[in-house]
């Protein structure tokens, strides 16, 4: 029986010979993410800093949004890599071998979310770079490792949302506005753009279901010394709670979503 | 000994809000070991829908499935792993930015668990048996739709399957490579005593490749044996071919009276099955003079292709 870690390496063999064999274009999707880093400045002079540092006990602007923005490779990871391999999949026929071998459904889409996600780390890493660079007085090893850490963390969460958006296209087949409805919620919901404190109170309780949310507080708390929206203890239990919580919500939903899709066949009608 | 593919009143009811679409109607099939088993029918005829079903890809609506002894709803991981698969959509159906040998190191090392110097290994095997080996190094994106067809067959067989389900793999491919396809595949399946379940609309792959076949008409099985007793449906007829296709109404009723004329068939030239030839032929052409038609009437031998017209046409067990 094939096994997650070799589907894993494997895609991301597939993912990097794809990538690197248009090097012109590869080279220019890192520089862009290194420009956006640095392009984020020109919105950051629309922030208030008083008003940012009354709520999260930083004047770092750039900082700020810079990290909140680098969060994004992984939302499109999350959102968009599964569920539209899985599209590709549905309306070019490969999913009929992919589903006739033997594992596990869930695995194979949380194997190749893995694959892509380590892929946006070639993106996500010139942008956090460039974050890294405008928090130097705030910045220690410790807290460059837990912001990792919480990253990494955060990668694995929204792989299991992805997992579940991914099913949904097993059953629903066209699935663009939920995705456009997620990330929606993750830009505005999360901190991403604007701070977390913010928001009205039912918002931030949406909020605090999302993956990112405690994710990004975390990273912005270690790196740049914010101040997080609950206590730092409860932010990591949150996370690893929503990891697991996601995780058998995702396995049901590949389960349920495949028997369902296998009512119809497994294409679009 | 638990026969590679067993159905049992196999049932598929595909249900939309608009019409509810019988696919397979109470099928009953029984393939054996080792043998290149053919699957006939019409578009539409449930070819495929069995196909899926057997390869875990479908559910069926009711009834009882087994591959290999497993049963494909409630042991699919089982059958999946004895099981190799090329279904229709097969010019898209790898990744188009890698090359070919890319391609099948993928599938077999990631998806069916084949070490990597094996995986290479056993491409290039089935690769120089389907005369593709000076084609691995290209994109798969690069290749004509035949040369697509035949990657998913390879791909396929690569991790010798105990059972292959091959759906309609020689569509899109010409003459030459068809037959070496076919030639390799039968001699592949023989080899590795794989048992193969095609599906075709070639008469002649399933005359050549086939050690029997079965004919599915809307969802039902019509026929199983070998392709000789299947023609011998047919050749048990005499028949009798009239170089046009465009007979008025009228004139094809009158040939149908004829006495010792049991069907009529079309296509390039129509074809009357008779007890006698010999006998009707006098009347047929009388027929077709006195309607001021001036074509060629000749006794010929039926063909599968023939024997395929027969029972989809008149739709009915003889």
């Amino acid at each position: 029986m094939p096994n997650p870690v070799k589907l894993f390496y494997m895609s991301v063999w597939r993912n990097l010979l794809t990538m690197t064999r248009y090097k012109a274009n590869f080279v220019f999707e890192i520089l862009s993410s290194f420009l956006f880093g640095f392009g984020m400045i020109i919105f950051a002079v629309a922030f208030d800093v008083n008003l940012l540092s009354n709520m999260v006990g930083s004047t770092n602007y750039v900082a700020f949004i810079i990290i909140g923005i680098s969060f994004q490779s992984w939302q499109g990871t999350a959102l968009w890599g599964s569920a539209n391999m899985f599209q590709g999949e549905l309306s070019t026929g490969q999913i009929d071998y992919r589903f006739s071998c033997p594992f596990s459904r869930y695995w194979y889409i949380a194997s190749n979310i893995a694959a892509s996600a380590l892929q946006s780390t070639l993106f996500f890493i010139p942008m956090f770079c460039v974050a890294l660079y405008f928090t130097s007085s705030t910045l220690t090893s410790l807290g460059v490792f837990l912001g990792l850490l919480a990253t990494l963390l955060t990668v694995a969460v929204m792989a299991q949302l992805g997992a579940v958006l991914a099913s949904l296209v097993l059953k629903y087949r066209q699935t663009t506005a939920i995705f456009s409805f997620f990330n929606f919620a993750f830009q505005m919901l999360t901190g991403m753009f604007v701070p977390f404190q913010l928001l009205p109170t039912p918002l931030q309780i949406v909020g605090y279901c999302l993956p990112i949310t405690f994710g990004m507080d975390l990273v912005r708390h270690h790196v740049m010394g914010t101040l997080p929206i609950m206590s730092v203890t409860y932010e990591w239990i949150g996370l690893v709670l929503q990891l697991i919580v996601y995780a058998i919500i995702a396995k049901l939903a590949v389960m349920y979503l495949e028997k369902s899709g296998k009512e119809q066949g497994l294409h679009y009608l | 000994m638990e026969p590679p593919v067993l159905c049992e009143d196999l049932v598929k009811v595909y249900n939309s809000r608009k019409a509810k679409v019988t696919a397979l109607d109470n099928l009953n099939l029984t393939v054996k070991e080792g043998e290149v088993f053919g699957l006939l029918g019409p578009n539409g005829a449930g070819k495929t829908t069995l196909v899926r079903i057997l390869a875990t890809l479908l559910k069926a609506t009711s009834g009882h499935a087994e591959v290999g002894g497993f049963d494909v709803d409630k042991q699919e991981n089982k059958v999946r792993q004895i099981i190799g698969y090329a279904g229709q959509d097969s010019e898209r159906s790898a990744y188009w930015r890698l090359t070919v040998r890319e391609n099948l190191l993928f599938f077999a090392h990631a998806l069916r668990d084949i070490p990597i110097k094996i995986s290479k290994e056993r491409i290039e095997e089935i690769a120089e048996g389907v005369g593709f080996n000076d084609r691995l190094d290209r994109h798969f994106i690069a290749l004509s739709g035949g040369e697509k067809q035949l990657v998913t067959v390879m791909r396929a067989i690569l991790h010798n399957p105990q059972v292959c389900f091959l759906d309609e793999p020689s569509k899109s491919l010409d003459p030459m490579t068809s037959r070496r396809v076919r030639t390799f595949l039968k001699k592949y399946a023989q080899e590795h005593e794989m048992t193969l379940i095609i599906t075709t609309h070639n008469m002649l792959e399933a005359e050549e490749v086939c050690d029997r076949l079965a004919l599915i008409n809307h969802g039902k099985l019509r026929f199983t044996g070998t392709p000789a007793e299947f023609k011998k449906r047919v050749t048990s007829k005499e028949t009798l071919e009239i170089g046009t296709n465009n007979l008025s109404k009228e004139l094809e009723l009158n040939l149908l009276a004829l006495s010792g004329v049991r069907d009529i068939t079309h296509d390039v030239n129509i074809r009357l099955y008779c007890d006698d030839a010999f006998e009707v032929l006098p009347e047929v052409v009388e027929l077709l003079k006195n309607s001021g038609l001036k074509v060629p009437v000749r006794m010929v031998e039926p063909s599968l292709e023939d024997a395929f017209a027969f029972f989809v046409e008149n739709a009915k067990m003889r």
